[in-house]
């Protein structure tokens, strides 16, 4: 079973008698233990996907279920109960300003009727494993924006809960900030086992964290699956992707002077993105090999890697022959 | 004239003060509903209700309003001069007043905060004790001081039907008899009550406020 299931999911606002859809049937499943994406650029309905999910936003029809629980039909009691094991970590982090770090963090659990001094004592815990010991008395307002945004983490975790949502959590940040708040989340996520869904903006968050992504584009979803195979389409699709777009119409260009020549688009995954896989394909093969543009990233499960490359001689379509089979997308592209 | 500014003085502080504590006691509570139903979804057509009621007795003069209250207040206090008698026209001119400013308070909380209390499942209980209240606390405090002086001068006005205390002091001994010393001796310990008050309420704000 997944740990929440969104369906035929659809969210308006009424505005001057207007009606304005911002979320258009969604369908979207996360598993157990998993981190996923909810991706698309500002305004194409992210952040209300995230609020829809623990109910801050009603949706107009659909179901959310998490856990087995279609939390859509269930009595406000009910669903208050159950907020309780979702944390959320919000853009701005909302922290109460009049309260200490430490009250802060133990904030949830007391609401959740832990006696106070276990309530202290587990808020202590996660806040040196966050590394906010040396903060615990002071107040929000005397905090940095990372530290905030760790307080936020640290409350949205102490109750242990089975999902954590997080809200644009590297839009404030410079990239070292950055760097550390994703290598948290990725503890956050094996360490505690809690199940992450992060909305961003950011391509490079979901590269280096996300199991999955959901890409949305004005209040539909236009993608869900394994991060490599979005990654993998968008690349090879011109429309979406403008620096790829301009690179292939350079290499047209170049490559437009000689003949016979034909451009080939590569997207390798996993182990293969560092084998020799050009020269074991082309080995004595009639085939001169132009590599115009390469690059390898870090993916969170392993490699991902593009490569742009011209080839022409006689066993040209021997030699793609073989690439097809040994990378894990090829597209040949005619002058 | 020592011993009848000094009975004035203390009857004023009476009065202040005890309609003072029974405004916020009702008040406050009263804001808190205000801003309740003003959030809520299902429940705003009796935000209306309670709105218009609000700047009903908030538009009435207060002279106009004790004219208006003398059979109730007959009724409630057993007479309809002196202090105790004033206390309750006073209260039921502050209530509303206070109501309204503690609803403008509690609308400062940002919709963020309260979005992320919601999240952890807070009950109505828990958020109006453990966020709403404490998060706009210098705000209430700040009200506080406001209200207390708008008493300071309703009082004044009371007195001049019968409440006792400073103003009723300086319009009989200074308006009817010409003792415009006690006038001004009356002017000067109605002021410093007024500049104590605000002083003491944004000392306590500026320190609760992180």
């Amino acid at each position: 079973m997944k740990l929440l299931e969104v369906k035929d999911l659809h969210v308006s606002y009424a505005d001057k008698g207007r009606i304005a859809v911002v979320l258009d049937n969604i369908n979207l499943s996360v598993d157990h233990g998993s981190i996923m994406g909810i991706a698309g650029v500002s305004g194409a309905g992210k952040t209300t996907l995230l609020r829809t999910l623990n109910l801050l936003q009603r949706p107009d029809s659909g179901r959310v279920v998490f856990d087995g629980i279609d939390i859509t039909t269930i009595s406000s009691e009910k669903l208050r109960i159950l907020r309780r094991r979702v944390g959320v970590i919000f853009q701005s982090y909302n922290l109460f300003r009049s309260k200490t770090v430490l009250r802060n963090i133990a904030f949830p659990l007391l609401v959740g009727g832990i006696a106070k001094k276990e309530a202290l004592r587990k808020a202590r815990e996660i806040a040196e494993e966050l590394e906010l010991t040396h903060r615990l008395n002071a107040y929000p307002s005397q905090l940095s924006g990372g530290e905030q945004q760790r307080v936020s983490i640290a409350r949205a975790i102490v109750t242990n809960p089975k999902m954590i949502l997080l809200d644009e959590p590297t839009s404030a940040l410079d990239p070292v900030l950055t760097s550390r708040i994703l290598r948290l989340i990725r503890r956050v996520n094996s360490e505690h086992g809690i199940t992450v869904i992060v909305v961003t903006h950011d391509m490079d968050v979901v590269k280096r964290v996300c199991d999955e992504i959901a890409y949305l584009e004005k209040g539909k979803m236009i993608f869900c699956g394994p991060t490599h195979d979005y990654f993998s389409e968008h690349y090879l699709s011109i429309t979406r992707d403008e620096h790829a777009a301009e690179q292939l119409s350079k290499a047209k260009q170049l490559l437009a002077k000689r003949d016979r020549s034909r451009l080939v688009r590569l997207v390798f995954w996993g182990e293969a993105t560092v084998e020799p896989i050009l020269w074991r394909c082309s080995s004595g093969l009639d085939v001169t090999i132009n590599i115009i543009y390469g690059e390898i990233e870090d993916f969170k499960h392993g490699p991902f890697g593009t490569l742009l490359i011209g080839a022409s001689g006689g066993d040209t379509d021997l030699f793609l022959d073989h690439l097809s089979e040994n990378v894990y997308k090829m597209e040949v592209l005619d002058l | 004239m020592i011993p009848e500014i000094t009975k004035a003085t203390v009857e004023s502080l009476y009065m202040i003060f005890v309609s003072g504590l029974l405004s916020i006691a009702i008040g406050m509570p009263l804001g808190i509903l205000l801003y309740t139903f003003s959030i809520s979804r299902r429940l705003t057509s009796i935000y209306r209700v309670m709105d218009v009621c609000v700047n009903i007795f908030r538009s009435i003069p207060f002279i106009i309003l004790i004219l208006l209250l003398i059979p109730v207040t007959r009724r409630v206090s057993g007479t309809i001069i002196g202090p105790n008698a004033a206390i309750f026209n006073l209260t039921v001119a502050a209530v509303p007043f206070f109501g309204r400013l503690t609803e403008n308070a509690l609308n400062t909380l940002p919709k963020g905060v309260s979005d992320s209390a919601q999240a952890m499942g807070v009950s109505y209980r828990q958020f109006v004790l453990m966020v709403l209240v404490p998060e706009t606390l210098p705000e209430h405090i700040l009200n506080a001081s406001v209200l207390l002086i708008n008493l300071v001068t309703y009082t004044a006005i009371a007195g001049a039907v019968g409440a006792g205390g400073l103003g009723q002091l300086a319009i009989n001994y200074g308006y009817y008899r010409f003792q415009w010393d006690v006038v001004l001796y009356s002017v000067i310990i109605l002021v410093l009550i007024s500049q104590v008050i605000q002083l003491l309420g944004t000392r306590v704000a500026k320190i609760l406020r992180k």
